[in-house]
């Protein structure tokens, strides 16, 4: 071939200089695998520093209560504490608040706090200091979105007594304690609270196993040990403060760059690693994998129903049988990522999987889209509809989508072309995806068809957020979370009496018939569960948090 | 009859005289780098010649095999032929250099040559000008634009030409300003040549050619920064294979999957060298 | 007379920089859409409620028309007054000035190894005797443009998967301004730029080497090394030092991507992520810097040109690329 021998041609240094120095990179890249430090598996020992290293972006502040986003919880997993926690099996557990009590018509809760808790700055933890906390959240000015939604139907805080405060409901809400489980909504001190916004985000004040000393912004957040900590939670095992001295929490968004900082032990713990990185580490011996889902929904896509071509179901199982996901998520996540049937994350208990929907079926997709009218196809191959092409948008967010899920995203393009879709895929930065996102301040026609939004939140109660109608209507800035516009008179009063439901078999009930109506309408292609894998080296007894699948470092020891 | 034979007999020696000439002042560096331009420029045009294959057919079967006879450049993370990709990838990346160069040269021309030809004045204004685009690093610039009209290689284009722009506009305006004061356009317009006359006589044929030799280097360039932009999640869209996007793709498998990021690496390196090596030639022989 | 209308005119020429930034940052980050009290609030998708944007819009005098807001902003700009972040709530002059040490010792280190890379290249090839020796150099030559069109991101990859990843000899990411931490990062920024350099020092001393002078001084018993030192390197440099004032630019550009992939806190960084944000005060406050900086540098550069010899002012101007920058 032309090409070969021109670039054999020994008249051209240049070729053999690159040939030369890429096949020394390469050599010297096949030895590193297994090269660098020794010493991954010592002793444990007491104290040191432990540094963490996350590809997530770097919150702008660092109070979950303001904003509400993962690199938030994260964070703050080390230094606030929530009130109740939960366990493996979705199990609410007591962590500060030791005991709850609901009354009969769902409009009252008694919560009992924990004795003698006091924050890191001396404030008591009391039925006042929770008062406090969620009129926090509920306030305009803290700009809350994940917590304030937590929060939303308590109407008012009665501090009972020091140790008892009672909550009063606009509504039941039977998920109240899974929403007051999450990180979001975790308890800070009032007079933190009361130093105002900028110094609260810089250093906010609770009754985690470490407190927040120095915050240089891009290079790292410094949290040393709580030497008074009282309060360990569901997954705690020690009782006193943690074994770590500090912690040195850092940004590095490049992930290949986060591996090899790993490998070389210049920090101990990673998030965000690429699936060969899983695999690597999974080989050695000397690295720790731990996954831990994200509770809430799956990474899915949703489908616009609410316009064309999406408003006809059955241009959605058209859309769903020539995707041919499988092989797709097999091969880029190379057996890491499990495939999910399902529309809520595999650490929900009541989390309900239909396969037999999802099925590949090109010839099924294509008559199902002559039914529906796309019979014609252009020259292209694309299906037309009175001079309308079937296409599809689907704004692709570069910051939340790893490139493993942008690479499926670009199989499902060409999978669905073969029936005659059109996918236009475009890679847009965050704010430029919630913009086209956003309902049209005119009310008019969305800007997409397809997008990928994962949703985290604690307990099935995510279904009302995520699929019920009121979920259409947009906030101020145009965000609204039922993407995929479900508007369902029957699901929605479902799962307004599953948010009454006192009765955890009948709530259990309600929600499986919710997931069968989402997955039946074909609303959703649910792909796999929210990815959510760290990577250590050096450190033994990680865990994560029930509620949010956070790594928590209160047991954490380094090893020698 | 034989008049008719000689005269083509003589074309035809002329021609390979010329040819030849060509080749000795290119050079042999001069010469390969300009196959390879034509190479690359055949893979922009016609790449179906190159390689048959679709390029974004997905296999997710035969995902990450190394080269072999059925691959020769070995497959990707969809299974999609990686030589296949390269080929058809040149159009792409050609095609932004050549977009880019080709809007930095004319804002440059326009900026250059209203310098060195228009009154001292419109001299002092175009000159500040460029000085103010220099100052804005081109990446902060792309960034900037990008933020403005959206990820995409438009937009990366734009953001390019803009940032090379000053580039030509200096060199425009030093060729043009040596040529309007040489001895020969002065004795010219002494003699009553029309300042228009004389511009497309004298001035253009001398700045032309540098300014070609020069824009070859630019085109290279351009190729690589907009692989930069695809880096930072602001380049081409899928699934078109860009070969900075593809070797920013293959960048986080270096060390399993090598051949990812060699093949679209090789291809921006050598595509670039040639264009600069070939710019360099033709500079050094246009006419002083 | 004529050094102090020159400092006035570079003074000038900074000022129009200056208000060209802001205008260009300010119109650019509008036209990108997103409504700025929502990046205020706290980012895209904030979910903020009507009366929180309604009151960051009064504060920021954000409903009032798009000229008088723009104003407002200059008027702020001129006077230095870089106001706060949007999505820090933190001063802006605070937020740059923590990141500028970052980038202006890597940039430094980037801009003094690529130097030292340059000349050792360009050295060797003049000096070269013998038929292995010259074809050493056409390596090198052809080593020059390669690595003056090598991306940084991949450099950058490469080199980590090596050094740190592999054989763990230097750290893959830091943040202090060690020689040890900085030095893969700069070598990264180095090698494009000092392909670039090294061609232009390498026909520079090529033709030094070979003047009258040059030939003079060695029928009168001069050694090579003498005559490279006191002649010919004096004539490499100036093309080079004009090169210099937008190498640095070019370093600026790189930095935006090897602070990423290094993981290194700086204004690179910094940018990127107020762009993502739409965060108009931070990006200005940012770019401005980078801007003037820029001019700051190339004033510098001008002064040892013409301290040098301002004889080459003319020709240094025509050898100068399309580019203007190594960018890769």
């Amino acid at each position: 071939m032309a090409a070969v021998r021109l670039f054999a041609l020994p008249a051209r240094g240049g070729t053999r200089l690159v040939a030369g120095a890429a096949a020394l990179t390469l050599a010297l890249a096949a030895c590193s695998n297994g090269g660098g430090d020794t010493a991954g598996g010592g002793a444990p020992v007491e104290g040191g520093t432990l540094v963490y290293a996350t590809g997530d972006a770097e919150p702008t502040c660092l109070d979950p209560h303001v904003g509400g986003n993962y690199p938030q919880a994260l964070i703050s997993t080390q230094y606030l504490e929530p009130l109740v926690g939960r366990d493996a099996d979705g199990e609410i557990q007591p962590w500060l608040a030791t005991d709850w009590k609901v009354s009969d018509d769902g409009l009252t809760w008694d919560l009992t706090l924990a004795e003698g808790i006091t924050f890191t700055d001396g404030t008591p933890l009391d039925a006042e200091a929770v008062k406090v906390n969620i009129e926090h959240l509920q306030d305009p000015d803290t700009a809350s979105s994940t917590g304030w939604l937590a929060v939303q139907k308590i109407a008012e805080v009665e501090p009972v007594d020091e140790t008892h405060v009672r909550f009063h409901l606009s509504e039941p809400d039977s998920a109240l304690l899974e929403s007051l489980s999450m990180q979001w909504a975790a308890m800070q001190s009032p007079a933190g609270i009361a130093r105002g916004m900028e110094e609260n985000c810089a250093a906010p004040i609770g009754t985690g196993p470490f407190v927040v000393s120095d915050w240089v912004p891009q290079q790292h957040v410094i949290l040393e040990r709580n030497e008074d900590y009282s309060t360990p939670g569901p997954q705690a095992e020690n009782d006193g403060p943690a074994h770590l001295e500090r912690i040195e929490w850092r940004f590095l968004p490049d992930p290949a760059t986060r591996w090899a900082a790993l490998q070389s032990g210049e920090v101990h713990v990673i998030d965000n690693p690429e699936p060969e990185a899983i695999i690597a580490a999974e080989a050695g011996g000397e690295f720790t994998h731990i996954d831990a889902p994200r509770p809430g929904s799956v990474n899915r896509i949703e489908l616009n129903s609410a316009q064309a071509p999406f408003d006809d179901v059955r241009v959605r199982q058209a859309f769903v049988y020539s995707a041919d996901v499988d092989p797709g998520i097999e091969t880029l996540y190379q057996g890491v990522a499990t495939r999910s049937h399902s529309p809520l994350s595999s650490v929900e208990p009541m989390a309900y999987s239909d396969p037999s929907l999802f099925v590949t079926d090109l010839e099924e997709a294509g008559r199902l889209l002559d039914e529906a009218g796309w019979s014609e196809v252009d020259d292209e191959g694309y299906r037309v509809r009175d001079g309308e092409r079937l296409t599809v948008r689907f704004p692709v967010s570069t910051n939340q989508s790893v490139a493993a899920e942008q690479s499926l995203f670009e199989q499902i393009q060409a999978n669905t072309r073969q029936v005659g879709f059109e996918v236009v895929l475009t890679p847009l930065d965050l704010s430029a995806w919630y913009g086209a996102l956003a309902a049209p301040e005119d009310g008019g026609e969305n800007q997409y068809e397809a997008v990928s939004a994962p949703y985290t939140k604690v307990g099935p109660d995510v279904l009302r957020i995520l699929y019920h109608s009121d979920s259409t209507v947009p906030a101020p800035s145009g965000y609204f979370a039922n993407l995929s516009q479900v508007t369902d008179d029957e699901l929605d009063a479902l799962l307004e009496e599953a948010a009454r439901s006192t009765d955890p078999e009948q709530r259990a009930e309600l929600y499986t018939e919710v997931q069968k109506r989402v997955l039946e309408g074909y609303y959703i292609l649910p792909l796999y569960d929210q990815q959510n894998h760290f990577l250590t080296r050096g450190v033994t007894d990680v865990r994560t948090l029930g509620t949010v699948s956070t790594p928590t470092f209160v047991d954490a020891r380094l090893t020698s | 009859m034989t008049q008719v034979l000689a005269l083509a007999a003589r074309r035809r020696d002329a021609a390979r005289a010329a040819a030849s000439r060509w080749l000795r002042t290119l050079g042999p560096g001069g010469a390969v780098s300009a196959a390879v331009v034509v190479l690359v420029l055949v893979a922009a045009l016609w790449p179906t010649l190159l390689a048959p294959g679709d390029p974004t057919a997905v296999v997710p079967a035969q995902a990450y095999t190394p080269p072999s006879p059925a691959a020769v450049l070995g497959t990707d993370a969809s299974g999609r032929d990686v030589y296949t990709r390269v080929v058809h990838g040149a159009g792409q990346s050609l095609g932004v250099g050549a977009a880019a160069t080709a809007i930095g040269l004319s804002l440059g021309v326009v900026l250059g040559f209203g310098a060195a030809l228009g009154p001292r004045r419109l001299d002092a204004v175009l000159s500040r000008v460029v000085e103010v685009l220099f100052a804005l690093p081109s990446l902060v610039l792309a960034l900037l634009l990008v933020a403005v009209l959206g990820a995409g290689v438009g937009p990366s284009v734009v953001a390019v030409g803009l940032a090379t722009a000053p580039g030509y506009a200096r060199i425009l305006r030093a060729r043009a300003r040596a040529v309007v004061q040489s001895p020969y356009v002065r004795a010219a317009r002494l003699e009553g040549v029309s300042a228009p006359v004389a511009f497309v006589r004298h001035v253009v044929p001398n700045t032309v050619w540098p300014l070609i030799a020069v824009a070859t280097l630019g085109v290279g360039q351009a190729i690589v920064w907009v692989s930069a932009l695809s880096y930072l999640g602001l380049g081409a869209l899928p699934p078109s294979p860009e070969w900075g996007a593809m070797l920013n793709a293959g960048r986080l498998h270096i060390t399993t999957a090598w051949w990812l990021t060699v093949a679209p690496g090789l291809a921006i390196t050598v595509t670039a060298a040639a264009l600069t090596f070939l710019g360099r030639r033709l500079n050094a022989v246009a006419p002083a | 007379m004529t050094v102090l209308r020159w400092l006035l005119g570079r003074l000038a020429a900074a000022a129009l920089v200056a208000w060209v930034v802001a205008t260009v940052v300010f119109f650019a980050l509008r036209a990108a859409g997103g409504d700025p009290s929502e990046a205020i609030l706290g980012g895209p998708g904030s979910q903020a409620s009507e009366e929180a944007m309604a009151r960051v819009r009064a504060e920021y005098a954000l409903d009032e028309p798009l000229v008088v807001q723009y104003l407002l902003q200059l008027a702020r700009t001129v006077t230095f007054q870089l106001g706060d972040s949007y999505a820090r709530r933190r001063p802006v002059a605070e937020l740059v000035g923590d990141q500028l040490g970052g980038t202006f010792a890597l940039a430094a280190l980037g801009l003094l190894l690529a130097w030292l890379l340059a000349l050792a290249v360009a050295t060797a090839a003049v000096r070269a005797r013998g038929p292995v020796a010259r074809q050493a150099v056409g390596l090198l030559r052809a080593g020059e443009v390669v690595a003056s069109v090598t991306p940084h991101f991949w450099l950058g990859a490469v080199l980590i998967a090596v050094f740190a990843g592999g054989v763990g000899w230097l750290p893959a990411t830091s943040s202090d301004n060690s020689l040890r931490s900085l030095l893969l990062p700069a070598i990264t920024l180095a090698v494009p730029v000092a392909g670039f350099l090294g061609q232009v020092m390498r026909d520079g001393l090529e033709e030094a080497h070979t003047a009258p002078f040059a030939t003079t001084a060695r029928t009168r018993g001069a050694s090579e090394g003498w005559v490279l030192w006191r002649h010919s390197l004096r004539h490499a440099a100036l093309p080079a030092i004009a090169l210099s004032g937008w190498a640095f630019g070019s370093l600026l550009s790189g930095a935006v991507v090897v602070e990423t992939l290094f993981g290194r806190p700086g204004l690179g960084r910094l940018l990127v992520d107020a762009t993502h944000s739409r965060d108009v005060p931070l990006v200005i406050g940012v770019v401005l810097v980078i801007a003037l900086g820029y001019v700051a540098v190339m004033t510098v550069a001008d002064v040892l040109e013409r301290v040098l010899d301002p004889r080459l002012r003319e020709r240094v101007e025509a050898v100068g690329t399309p580019g203007g920058e190594v960018v890769a």
